[in-house]
């Protein structure tokens, strides 16, 4: 957004270069940076107001955006007197008011109650679906990621560590998936899961998770032997596991 | 998507503000003071406004206005537009909205100087309001009887306002550069302090200092001449385009903004 100087490389945003074309980029892109940034001194229309006159958008869509937040109804109540919620969601209109085609928000369910959190992922859902605008988000809340986002990037250290669909993602998570098995004869249950890729390890057996179809396949397997099941487990992954897993550089 | 909507803008902010309020106390300040003084001293004061009373009360006004309040008031103006922003945390949400960022330095630099003329002109309202006030109350005064002299007036006015050039240039530069509010306006106090005293002292280089101005043009004044720029007049012309331009390229070329 040309609030930090860039260091190297170049950025391109519609097709065009941030550095010659910044303006013009930005008529293009709303923003909601860190914590809300509103004048706490005045209403969410004059809030509204502030931005409008720069963008020069409908005096119109003022109502539009504050219905599409709900924030309809707030009248002369000053934007100190709102809830941290209500701010967020004003400060979201605040970034639609000139119908940008991209939206970056930067951690927008930071600091809110639950309820604040279901209210702005349901905003941010409805957001793309109805309106068709192209939404970045960037939290380190993993759960509240896996539940809006498409696709997903994971930055450690300044370093980009993953990029694509989230369903690719969830290939990688599965693939880190295990069974943790224990019968009452590992070492011939080993050899007669091989094919499985099962292993031994700290006493126990261990073969990739694939589906859930396939660990009862297993089971069968070790009960047509006569082998008596102890322990028969999916181990999955999360999100969180996945992330500190690509984070520290094991996948 | 022009400095007009800038402005516009920067002007919405101002509204419910301290900055605002204190434009127009600043401004009634003085006059309802002396409305209060004429009022109850009258026998003594209506004496001495016998003869010019509109030039001796305008005289005196701005006399207690220029040398501490008037600074002062452009120390907190200055600083106080800025901290809207600080304040809010809106800095970056301003940066990252469609504007150039010389549209933002001089949208808000107007804005100031817009407020400082709203306070010059209440100012010199309440001076004839308060004293025709007063002389409906009491009649023992003149202002009634007396025109007043515009040109003169409006001499006084300008003056003043070149005279207080550099110190806004510079105080908002500084204000831009501090987030926390006490150190523009400490610093603005200090140096406003020390040139008082330095006036006070008579030292031959204080018209070299923007914040002896406001003082030095009203000890000017005294001869009543034409309008003739005096030397710190120049000066604060100077450290005007000097520091306006120094806080825009500083702001311009901030590594990290907001």
């Amino acid at each position: 957004m040309g609030l930090l100087k860039n260091q190297q490389g170049a950025i391109r945003l519609f097709d065009k270069d941030i550095a010659k074309h910044r303006i013009e980029i930005l008529k293009n892109v709303g923003s909601l940076i860190e914590q809300p940034s509103l004048y706490a001194h005045l209403t969410a229309k004059e809030n509204l107001e502030v931005y409008r006159k720069i963008y020069g958008s409908p005096k119109s869509r003022i109502d539009e955006v504050l219905k599409l937040v709900d924030l309809a109804g707030t009248g002369s109540k000053k934007a100190k007197q709102f809830s941290l919620g209500m701010k967020q969601r004003l400060s979201i209109a605040v970034a639609l008011l000139h119908k940008p085609e991209l939206l970056i928000l930067d951690e927008p369910t930071n600091g809110l109650d639950p309820n604040g959190i279901i209210e702005t992922r349901e905003l941010i859902k409805r957001l793309n679906k109805e309106e068709g605008v192209t939404i970045i988000v960037s939290s380190h809340i993993l759960a509240e990621i896996e539940r809006m986002a498409s696709h997903v990037g994971i930055i450690h250290k300044g370093k980009l560590l993953f990029q694509g669909p989230l369903s690719e993602l969830q290939q990688l998570k599965n693939k880190q998936s295990f069974v943790q098995v224990d019968t009452s004869d590992n070492d011939a249950a080993v050899r007669l899961l091989a094919e499985h890729g099962a292993e031994q390890k700290n006493g126990l057996i261990q073969f990739p998770f694939q589906h859930r179809e396939g660990v009862a396949a297993i089971a069968q397997i070790l009960i047509a032997n006569n082998l008596a099941v102890y322990l028969l487990q999916p181990q999955q992954n999360d999100l969180e596991q996945l992330f500190l897993h690509i984070t520290s550089g094991t996948i | 998507m022009n400095f007009a909507a800038s402005l516009s803008s920067e002007l919405l902010k101002t509204k419910r503000t301290a900055s605002f309020w204190m434009s127009i106390i600043g401004a009634a300040f003085i006059p309802a003071l002396f409305a209060l003084a004429y009022t109850f001293n009258a026998d003594k004061i209506a004496i001495k406004l016998k003869v010019m009373p509109w030039g001796q009360h305008f005289g005196q006004g701005w006399q207690s206005l220029s040398s501490f309040l008037l600074p002062m008031y452009i120390i907190l103006v200055c600083a106080l537009i800025p901290q809207i922003e600080f304040k809010n945390n809106a800095w970056k949400q301003v940066f990252s909205s469609p504007q150039s960022t010389g549209q933002i330095f001089f949208s808000k630099f107007l804005t100031v100087h817009l407020l400082i003329l709203f306070c010059y002109t209440l100012f010199n309202v309440f001076m004839i309001l308060f004293a025709l006030l007063v002389n409906l109350i009491n009649s023992k005064y003149t202002f009634l009887d007396s025109s007043i002299n515009w040109s003169q007036l409006m001499q006084l006015n300008a003056k003043t306002y070149i005279s207080i050039l550099g110190i806004s240039a510079i105080q908002f530069w500084l204000s831009l550069r501090f987030k926390n509010f006490i150190a523009p306006v400490g610093i603005g106090l200090v140096l406003l302090i020390g040139s008082i005293i330095a006036t006070g002292f008579g030292w031959d280089h204080v018209y070299k200092i923007p914040y002896a101005h406001p003082i030095l043009t009203l000890m000017s004044m005294k001869g009543k001449g034409p309008l003739v720029l005096e030397n710190h007049e120049l000066n604060s012309i100077g450290y005007f385009v000097f520091f306006t331009l120094l806080g825009f390229l500083d702001l311009r070329f901030r590594k990290e903004k907001g």
